[in-house]
């Protein structure tokens, strides 16, 4: 197996690596804004305006969840090309030895055909991979803008909470956690992002 | 690689094995063809290092769409670990192989190769109008193993029984039986499990009419040879028999 080939095994395998760590802190803002609507709910009046922003809260995360989730199968499905692509460049490789070794037999001639359809194949296995890897990236993208969503939430969540009185520390705990959340999935996808963008040019 | 015809008749049998090229970490292991006008049956096609030079050295007995059966005696990598370069070689094969291995075959990559499960009572491979036994060996050393028995050529394939630890360049043909035991006790004795299954694997295969005992690995035996390694290993103590 080439270099090549194993840093591509490997970055396909970290994007579900990373994305399993996307998902549990995705359902850390999910419980993150069931506890601020019962913040808010207990603040009445003093956390009006945070009320609609837990909603936001919840329905990214479920976004993201449901994002990710779907980022998942594309992965599976990269990997399994991967592994196509694998052993398609395998047998081409394997075959075109074999015609070299056969060069004075009989039928050396009849090896042409199985060398040309694995070139073929591996081809366009390899064309499968980057259009893979470009509608994966998409759907990373996707997730980005989630992550940059969160934050502003989390912005806007703090001013809310500056005028939620005794309630005050509770709300920002929830916009802080809100905010770390949205950092690391943005780290998170941003490694994913950087691991594939090598494959979508090659 | 050396190709050595072993029978020539309505049908070919070619013995390959011998490959120099391969890397010495790996098993020599001896691979059979049996070849009709129209049809190349390969015996223990082999693992995926050996794929290259087998396949070149069959094209110079058959054209690649002629080779249209493959059997593996069971499932080890030195048998049969290539048969996902086999997959997308060739167009319209078949695999014989025991039945309970298939799922367990289908690791290797078997999409456009089709799996025909040889039943544990065995059966039989239709190559043109030659027809070839497949002879139940279970438990030698594998619990899900046949051997392939031609009665017009009278040849049997036997898979691990009768292999030999050789070295690269050792003679295909046992040539002096009495000093070719110390080179199979102990595979026969450590591989092979059961003495119970290997009296009825040797009653079984004293009713065939042998010329030539063709293993995966090692010397092929002829003549009274065949007859000397039956009894040799019929007295052999072997597996938990052994008290290795």
């Amino acid at each position: 197996m080439s270099n090549q080939t194993k840093s591509q095994f490997v970055a396909v395998a970290s994007i579900t690596s990373e994305l399993t760590a996307v998902m549990v802190v995705a359902r850390e803002i999910s419980l993150a804004a069931a506890n601020a609507k019962a913040i808010a709910f207990r603040a009445g009046d003093k956390a009006k305006g945070f009320q609609p922003i837990t909603d936001f809260i919840n329905e990214l995360a479920k976004e993201t969840i449901e994002l990710v989730t779907n980022i998942n199968v594309s992965a599976l499905l990269l990997y399994r090309v991967t592994v196509n692509e694998y052993r398609r460049t395998s047998a081409y490789n394997k075959f075109q030895q074999a015609a070299k070794l056969a060069d004075n037999a009989v039928y050396a001639k009849s090896m042409q055909a199985p060398v040309n359809n694995a070139k073929l194949r591996m081809e366009e296995c390899q064309r499968q991979f980057k259009r893979d890897v470009a509608l994966l990236l998409g759907q990373l993208e996707t997730v980005m803008h989630h992550a940059r969503a969160a934050r502003v939430i989390a912005a806007n969540s703090r001013i809310e909470a500056s005028q939620a009185g005794e309630y005050l520390q509770s709300l920002q705990a929830v916009a802080e956690s809100v905010d770390k959340a949205a950092h690391t999935i943005h780290d998170n996808v941003q490694r994913c992002r950087r691991a594939l963008s090598v494959y979508r040019n090659n | 690689m050396k190709m050595i015809k072993i029978y020539e008749g309505s049908h070919q049998w070619i013995m390959f094995g011998r490959d120099e090229g391969k890397p010495d970490k790996l098993i020599d292991t001896n691979q059979y063809a049996v070849c009709t006008a129209n049809r190349c049956l390969l015996l223990e096609p082999g693992g995926v290092e050996t794929f290259a030079p087998m396949m070149a050295a069959l094209l110079h007995f058959t054209r690649v769409e002629q080779i249209t059966d493959l059997f593996a005696s069971n499932p080890d990598p030195d048998v049969i670990s290539s048969l996902g370069l086999w997959d997308q070689a060739l167009t319209n094969a078949t695999l014989h192989a025991p039945a309970i291995w298939e799922k367990f075959l289908n690791h290797y990559g078997c999409d456009s190769i089709s799996y025909a499960p040889i039943a544990d009572n065995g059966g039989t491979i239709k190559l043109d109008s030659v027809e070839l036994q497949l002879i139940p060996a279970h438990y030698l050393y594998s619990p899900g193993n046949f051997h392939v028995y031609d009665p017009q050529a009278k040849i049997l394939m036997s898979g691990d029984v009768g292999a030999a630890l050789e070295s690269p360049g050792a003679p295909v043909f046992v040539e002096n039986f009495a000093a070719h035991i110390e080179k199979m006790r102990f595979f026969h004795q450590r591989l092979m499990p059961s003495n119970q299954a290997k009296r009825a694997w040797i009653e079984r295969v004293r009713k065939l009419d042998i010329d030539i005992l063709a293993p995966q690995h090692g010397r092929m035996f002829r003549c009274d040879d065949v007859q000397r390694f039956l009894d040799w290993f019929d007295a052999l103590q072997v597996g938990v028999a052994a008290h290795i």
